[in-house]
Parts: C-alpha cells; sequence; structure tokens
C-alpha cells in the first residue's frame, strides 16, 4: 500500500463557526456528491450508503451538540456493536443533540477517498467528520488502533490531541481497550473506562455549555480547547484526559508512577458503573443493516457483569459487579425488539448468558411465546455443563439442533485451575454426553495455549480432551463433528495475569502444532487456530505505554490497516515501526512484571483493588481456585464498596452451583 | 395460499442493496408489518418471496417485481400499503396483483424490460448529446449484431451481442435531460442497461472527431410487461409505460 498522503483542508476553506455552531448552524458539505460515482468501483458498496431502518436523520441545525460515533473497523463488523447503538438512541433522545454512525471504509475505498478528496463521512447525511463537535470511538478490542489514525487522517483532524484546537471534534474513546488507552493517549482527548450510558449524557452537557459559553465570550479564544478539556477532566466523573497526566520512568525505562500535572484532576480517574440496567432499556430500535455483517439479530442483554472470576478475562474483571435485567423487561425489549426490527434472531447477551438468575424462566417464557414462529432464539453460550444444553434445548425449540459452543479454555485440570475455570473434565464429558444424545450434532470447544505456567503435558491434555469429546461424539451419529479451537493467550490490564508473560509466536506456533498432531489420525475432529502473530500486536497494544504511541503512527505511516484482518499482513510494518521508535516487544510483552512495579493503567481504577489482583495472580500460581461471588461470600476484590447493590447478587437467595450441574428446569 | 405479485422501485441508496442482500430486506419488513408470510419446508425455512431475475448493484428501478406467498389470506389493500411503508426508503410498492389460480408465472408476464440511460448535462450540451444518441440508436437499430464486453469481477471478459435482445431504442429529451430508452426481450441474451452504452460508444471508435460519449448518470429498468408499438405495457397496471416520454431528437 502507499503510504497515506495528509487530505487537503477542506475545513480550511469553509466557515467553520457557522458550520460548528450551535443550534441554527449551517449543514457542512455532504460528502455523499463525490462518493456516490466510486461505489461501483469497490467491494460491497452497500456498507458505505447508511439509510437503513431505524437510522435517525435529524437536521444539523436542530442541535447544538453534534457526535459522530464511530467503530474503527468496518461496517461488517461494527455494525452490531451494542454500544454504538445504545448511545446512538440516548443522544438522539435529547432533542438539542444529534448523534450520526461512521466507521472505516475498506483500503480500496479509503486510497478513493484520498484521491478524490473525500472527508471520512456519516452513514445518516454523509457529513464529514471535521464538522462534529465530538468524535466517540468505541475500542472494543486493541486491533483498531491503527483504524483509529485512519479515520482522524481521513476525516481532516490532525492525529496528535496537542495538535488540534477548539475548532476541531472533541476525541473521546470508551470500550474494553479504553482501560488501557496509554498507547493511544496521544492521540485522543478523553479516554472513559465502564459504562457510556451516564457519562455520554454528562460530556453531552459540558459540551453544550461550553459552546454556548464559547460563542458568548465567557472565555478567550485562545483557551478555548483548554477550557473544554479542563471542563471535561474536572466536571465529569471518569474522564480521562491524558493531556492532564505524565509518566514518571526510571532511568532504566521502567514506570514510576503517572501522575496528574493539572489541578482539581483525580490522581485516579474511576471507572463509570450503571447501577440499574432497569433504567437504560436500550437498544430499543436498533439499526437494521441492509448489507451483510457479522451478527444479524436483535439483541438484548439480559445482564451486565461477570463474578466468574477467570483470571485471563478482562471483560470478566472490569464490568462487575453483576447487574440482571428483570425477565418481564427482558421479554419485553425482544417483544417490541421483534417488531421494530423484523429480525429472525434474537440474541440473549451477556458475558455468561446462562448465569442470569431467571435464566430457565426466561429462556422458557420465550420459547413459548415464539413457538411455531420463524424467530430463533440466540444465547453465547459458553459455560460447560449439562444445564446449558437443557438451555440449548429449549432455545432450539423452534429450529435446528446444529451446534453447541463450550468454552473449557484450557485442557488439563491443573491448567484449569490456575485460570479459575471451575470446569472438570467429567463435567466436559457428561454435557458433551447429554448433547449429542439429545440430538446436537455439532460441538466446539474454545482453548487456550500460552497460559501461565503452562507445560507440554497441558497443551496435550486440549487434544486429549478433544478426541474424548469427539469419541462421545462418534457413539451417536459418524456423521457428528467436533471443532477444537485454539488461540493464543493474551495477556490483558486489569486482570491478576496482567503480570504473566505473554508466549512468542514461535512458542505458541509450537504448540499448536503439539496439538495438531496429536489429534491428526481423527479425521472428523477438526481444529482451527488463529494465526500466532496476531497476538503479538495485541499484546504489545494491551499492556504498552505512552512510549508505544510512536509506534502505532509509525506503522500506520509505514500502511497498517485493519490489524485484525487475515486479508492484511501488517505485522511487518509493525516490527519495523517497532525498531525505528526503539520499541522493545520483547520488554513489554515477554518478560514477568514485578510486584513493586508500576503497571501503565494504575492511575485508572477499575474496581479492582491492584493488592487483590496480586494476591489472585498468586493464587493462581499455586494452582488455587476462587469461588463465583454471586453464589459465594464476598473476597473483597473491591468492586463493590461504594455502590449501590441491592439486587446485585444472588448470594442467600440462591444455591451455591459451583462447577457441578445446576439444578434442570422443567 | 393466497398469492400476490407486486411491482417495486428500488432506488436512491436501495440501489447498492445486492440481489443476495435483498431477500433479508423483504424478509425483515415482512415481519415488521406483520403479515404471515409463508415458509418453504425444510432444514432452513426461507419466507416464499421470488424475484423473477437480479437487477445488478448500483441500477435504479421503478420495475422490479416479485410474488409473495402468504400462509393466511390478508387483506391486500391495507396489507400492502403497511408493507411499503415499512421499507427502507428508496423502495416502495407501486402495484400488486392478487394471482388468481391458473395464471401464468410471473416470469411469462415479464416478456420485455423498459430500460432508461439517463445522461449527464454539464453545459448547453444536451442537444448535441440527443443528436449523438439518436444518431447511434439509428445505426443500431440498423445493426444485425451489436456487441459489447463486460468483464467480470474474476477478470474474465464476456460479450454480450446486445442487438439479439433489443426490439426499440428511441433517445428523448425531458426538461433537458437526455434519455435514452430501449425495450429488449427478456428472452434472449441477458443484456444490462451498461451493456447497452458500451455497444452504443463503440459504435463511436474511429470517428474522425474523437467525440465520445459521456457516461450516463443513471441506469433505470422503468418497467417490464408486453412489448407495444410506443413503449412497453406494464405487467399488473397494463398502464404503457412511453419510449419516447420526452421531445424527440433527431439526428443530425
Amino acid at each position: 500500500m502507499t503510504p497515506p498522503t495528509a487530505i487537503p483542508d477542506t475545513a480550511a476553506r469553509i466557515d467553520l463557526a457557522q458550520i460548528r455552531g450551535t443550534r441554527g448552524a449551517v449543514a457542512p458539505p455532504s460528502q455523499w456528491e463525490a462518493l456516490e460515482p466510486l461505489l461501483l468501483q469497490v467491494n460491497k458498496p452497500a456498507q458505505y450508503v447508511g439509510g437503513e431502518h431505524n437510522q435517525t436523520l435529524k437536521d444539523w441545525g436542530s442541535a447544538d451538540v453534534r457526535w459522530l460515533l464511530n467503530y474503527p473497523d468496518t461496517y461488517e463488523v461494527g455494525q452490531p456493536n451494542q454500544g454504538i447503538q445504545i448511545l446512538y438512541e440516548i443522544l438522539n433522545e435529547c432533542p438539542t443533540t444529534l448523534a450520526e454512525r461512521s466507521y472505516v471504509p475498506w483500503l480500496d475505498l479509503e486510497q478513493l477517498m484520498r484521491e478524490h478528496d473525500i472527508a471520512l463521512f456519516s452513514l445518516e447525511h454523509h457529513h464529514p467528520l471535521w464538522a462534529f463537535d465530538v468524535f466517540a470511538v468505541t475500542l472494543p478490542h486493541e486491533l483498531g488502533h491503527t483504524n483509529l489514525l485512519t479515520a482522524f487522517d481521513l476525516g481532516g483532524i490532525p492525529l496528535r490531541s496537542d495538535e488540534r484546537t477548539a475548532d476541531h471534534p472533541l476525541v473521546v474513546v470508551g470500550g474494553h481497550a479504553a482501560f488501557n488507552p496509554e498507547p493511544l493517549a496521544a492521540f485522543i482527548d478523553v479516554a472513559v473506562a465502564g459504562d457510556g450510558e451516564e457519562f455520554t449524557l454528562e460530556l453531552d452537557d459540558v459540551v453544550r455549555t461550553w459552546k454556548h459559553d464559547r460563542e458568548g465570550g465567557g472565555f478567550a479564544e485562545a483557551d478555548a480547547r483548554r477550557e473544554l478539556l479542563r471542563r471535561v477532566a474536572t466536571q465529569v466523573s471518569g474522564a480521562y484526559v491524558p493531556a492532564f497526566y505524565e509518566p514518571r520512568y526510571a532511568a532504566d525505562g521502567r514506570l514510576l508512577q503517572t501522575v496528574p500535572v493539572e489541578s482539581g484532576v483525580p490522581h485516579r480517574v474511576p471507572k463509570r458503573t450503571v447501577q440499574d440496567l432497569e433504567q437504560w432499556q436500550y437498544p430499543r430500535k436498533q439499526i437494521v443493516p441492509m448489507t451483510e455483517v457479522v451478527h444479524e439479530r436483535f439483541s438484548v442483554e439480559i445482564f451486565r457483569g461477570c463474578t466468574r472470576g477467570c483470571r485471563f478475562c478482562q471483560a470478566g474483571m472490569i464490568t462487575r459487579p453483576v447487574r440482571e435485567r428483570k425477565p418481564e423487561t427482558i421479554q419485553k425489549l425482544v417483544r417490541e425488539g421483534i417488531r421494530s426490527t423484523g429480525f429472525e434472531e434474537v440474541g440473549l447477551l451477556s458475558l455468561s448468558s446462562a448465569d442470569h438468575a431467571d435464566i430457565g424462566d426466561i429462556a422458557r417464557d420465550l420459547a413459548d411465546e415464539y413457538e411455531g414462529t420463524a424467530t430463533s432464539l440466540s444465547l453465547p453460550s459458553t459455560r460447560v455443563d449439562a444445564f446449558n444444553v437443557t438451555l440449548g434445548n429449549e432455545l432450539a425449540r423452534n429450529g435446528r439442533r446444529t451446534g453447541l459452543t463450550f468454552a473449557p479454555e484450557a485442557g488439563s485440570e491443573r491448567m484449569r485451575a490456575v485460570i479459575n475455570k471451575m470446569v472438570s473434565e467429567a463435567d466436559m464429558l457428561r454435557t458433551a454426553q447429554m448433547a449429542f444424545s439429545g440430538g446436537w450434532r455439532h460441538i466446539k470447544l474454545y482453548f487456550m495455549v500460552g497460559l501461565p505456567t503452562e507445560t507440554d503435558e497441558d497443551v496435550l491434555a486440549i487434544a486429549e480432551l478433544g478426541i474424548k469429546v469427539y469419541e462421545i461424539a462418534r457413539t451417536h451419529g459418524t456423521k457428528n463433528r467436533v471443532t477444537v479451537s485454539v488461540g493464543g493467550f493474551v495477556p490483558k490490564p486489569h486482570t491478576p495475569f496482567q503480570w504473566a508473560p505473554q508466549d512468542s509466536p514461535d512458542e505458541i506456533h509450537r504448540k499448536l502444532s503439539m496439538i495438531r498432531h496429536a489429534i491428526k489420525e481423527h479425521s472428523g475432529l477438526k481444529l482451527r487456530t488463529n494465526d500466532p502473530e496476531e497476538g503479538v500486536i495485541e499484546g504489545l497494544l494491551s499492556r504498552g505505554d505512552r512510549r508505544v504511541a510512536d509506534a502505532v503512527q509509525r506503522a500506520w505511516e509505514l500502511g497498517a490497516r485493519m490489524d485484525g484482518w487475515h486479508e492484511t499482513d501488517t505485522l511487518g510494518a509493525w516490527r519495523q515501526a517497532m525498531d525505528q521508535t526503539g520499541v522493545d516487544l520483547a520488554w513489554y510483552s515477554y518478560r514477568e512484571r514485578l510486584e513493586n512495579e508500576a503497571l501503565p493503567w494504575d492511575h485508572l481504577d477499575s474496581g479492582l483493588e491492584k493488592d487483590w489482583l496480586w494476591s489472585d495472580w498468586q493464587d493462581a500460581l499455586a494452582e488455587q481456585e476462587l469461588d463465583d461471588c454471586r453464589w459465594t461470600p464476598c473476597y473483597d476484590c473491591g468492586v463493590c464498596p461504594g455502590l449501590d447493590l441491592v439486587h446485585d447478587t444472588g448470594y442467600q437467595a440462591l444455591p451455591v452451583l459451583g462447577s457441578r450441574p445446576a439444578p434442570e428446569v422443567v | 395460499m393466497q398469492r400476490i405479485r407486486i411491482r417495486y422501485t428500488k432506488e436512491g441508496r436501495t440501489r447498492y442493496v445486492s440481489a443476495r442482500d435483498l431477500t433479508s430486506v423483504w424478509e425483515r419488513a415482512l415481519r415488521r408489518a406483520d403479515l404471515p408470510i409463508a415458509y418453504s419446508e425444510g432444514f432452513t425455512p426461507h419466507p416464499k418471496v421470488s424475484f423473477p431475475d437480479a437487477l445488478p448493484v448500483g441500477v435504479a428501478s421503478t420495475g422490479e417485481y416479485a410474488e409473495l406467498t402468504f400462509a393466511v389470506p390478508i387483506d391486500p389493500g391495507p396489507g400492502i400499503a403497511a408493507l411499503s411503508a415499512t421499507l427502507p426508503t428508496g423502495m416502495e410498492i407501486l402495484t400488486y396483483w392478487e394471482v388468481p389460480d391458473g395464471a401464468p408465472k410471473l416470469a411469462r408476464m415479464l416478456p420485455a424490460t423498459l430500460w432508461e440511460l439517463e445522461y449527464e448535462v454539464l453545459d448547453a450540451s444536451s442537444d448535441r448529446i440527443a443528436q449523438d444518441l439518436a444518431e447511434l440508436a439509428e445505426r443500431a437499430l440498423a445493426s444485425h449484431e451489436l456487441t459489447a464486453q463486460r468483464e467480470r469481477a474474476n477478470g474474465e471478459v464476456r460479450t454480450v451481442d446486445v442487438r439479439a435482445a433489443l426490439e426499440d431504442l428511441r433517445v428523448s429529451i425531458v426538461d433537458t435531460t437526455p434519455l435514452l430508452r430501449a425495450v429488449t426481450r427478456n428472452d434472449g441474451p441477458t443484456v444490462r442497461p451498461t451493456d447497452l452504452h458500451t455497444a452504443l460508444s463503440s459504435l463511436l471508435s474511429g470517428r474522425d472527431d474523437g467525440r465520445g460519449l459521456p457516461e450516463p448518470r443513471l441506469h433505470r429498468r422503468v418497467a417490464q410487461g408486453q412489448i407495444v408499438a410506443t413503449g412497453l405495457r406494464e405487467a399488473l397496471s397494463g398502464e404503457v409505460e412511453r419510449l419516447a416520454p420526452g421531445r424527440l431528437a433527431g439526428a443530425a
């Protein structure tokens, strides 16, 4: 790919104040006229046209504050994202706020947009990014970081936060990868960790007031941007403004501390937690894509958070505590959602949906309601127990019993104790037995290699467990299939494994070949693996600090795009970028970190006590398991104090489930 | 089971929806309108919505057709209106027809297509473009063979004989826009509107003044139905769509 070129400064030729003003502002030029003639030259043009059912169209001039929401990947991947959908509805419900959506163009259109001077655009009106007040980006993982720079560059705004002025959009990032925004600190204005609903509305208010004050001459124009950043950092809880913090390094390069350098900003920025999901009943009018996307279904989040305590799982750690939606609310959201979208599938989402205290009733009631209709129900299920098969049976009443997915995550009992995945081999085999005898024809098993303390014996145990499950499959039908899917583990911030060394791609390759060799005689047992090289970029960005930013920018300049796609091979660009910017991959990813070492995300408070994470890390090394606190007494991870947790835990009311199969639902 | 045939539009942004994706656009609209569409039997039931052919991506249309089969009879007036209202912007149902027993298949009601190529007019050149087009149209109709080459995604080049399917061709001017309308027979080789333009352009090659044909601003399938002297009798409404809706352009 040719290196990106700066797009001509379209914004400069237009009276920005008229476009970026409060109500009554003039709409910016639409990019549609220039874009449309190019659409037949690119792949999947429907992803760039918008116009989907349930989109919200508001007049530019009707709003005081205008948001452009973004998912830093293609429409195909980003469209189903729940976070964007929820914020889109919440913001557009405010009479004086407007929110539109954007994604990142595939390489073919990016090239054409540069040639034809077309700015990154919204799907609703094809308004250019540079005209909006807030550019809000969700970072579900780290492999969209270079795409974020593509969005800035195409959108006509400077890459670096310190090069932007009050006439540029405020760049805000959220999502799971925003729990360590340090590798992006140079590029973003604000990061928020945690739930976005309340934060977004508070930020919207601050931006609105700032715009009015600016128009009224409430502060010197030269201070306008700093004033905005200050207001955001001091008035909106959870807003982390990297410009107001500085890292201090020891002579040997270790991080000592990241400290505030602006008065009035918090030393540790708290994450945001919505305490009562009942007050946030979204999405209601989910956008219905007109072209293929990765998940085409109406999704209802049945609870947020997870307390299973799997030590590798960042989502399970950073989204605590568990907050459930009431079964009647779930049923209502499903009913209204189906009516408003026409989707043929409903997904009951959460990190471990079978764990909802009332999941049996929820599944049965929905299955009753939609029995005999063309609506199918799905539960992204990963819990290994018989109860999950019962649930699967219930939800598949309408359709086929094709595949069930389980995630034992590790092959040996020892390894599962280390990662706190409390599933026994007996559980797994009993579950497989029940599934295949119940008519299911395919089981998919998810595993990881590269986990802390892993030996070759642990790796081979993955193959052995896969073979045992496959033998059960064959006794119920020669056409039954088992797929073993193995990925390389990447340690994540705010987890007990944040101190753990990551395996190199060579080591992951070696382990995957061991598994491949061990199962090769079993032709109906399929092995699927991820490219171990992909974990290199993800690992660096997951636990990187601010010094990694130069490598991000350099990799992007060298052509890194769409790092999460098999179609693009960007590792070469990344390795070159790391060389040129002095970023030592081994230091960031392959060494074990020390107890007394400062971590780049220490000043961002996920709620979890660092001491507790450390003791859980020590427990992991000692192969000690820890029960789910939903059903057992509190072990003081630190999340709950300060929150009003009336109905957040089922402890007391419900039986202890541990790793035993739950009682069956009738 | 009740069958209803409809004529609908695919204009604006929905022009970029592929034929493959269109099936789910219809399925979801039918579910939103709460109409009891019938489903096929089998492992993966599909709603019984059938289309006679696929419109190329990017081409506009006021002449798309589908047959809907309902599991329970609906009151077609309000039912089809509700369905039309919930379609994405750019798609609209223009006409419906309840299919009596023994009716011919939908495809047999659509023996011919009326295409329209709308040309861009940048200055006062519309008369000149229209004249060029009219001259080419005459030559095209007088020819015995008129081929267009079409490159597929895999790089393979396919040659289509446009003349074999071409029934009539006329150029007229509506306001200042030159419109080329053509009637093609659907039983011949599959001709796309882009093939018509390519074929006409090929007649220009070798001209001394080097004047080329501008690219059409829009290709549109206007309607499908029976060939009549002045154009095409639309299959469901019986109305005639004229081959020359505007002021005729004479050859130079």
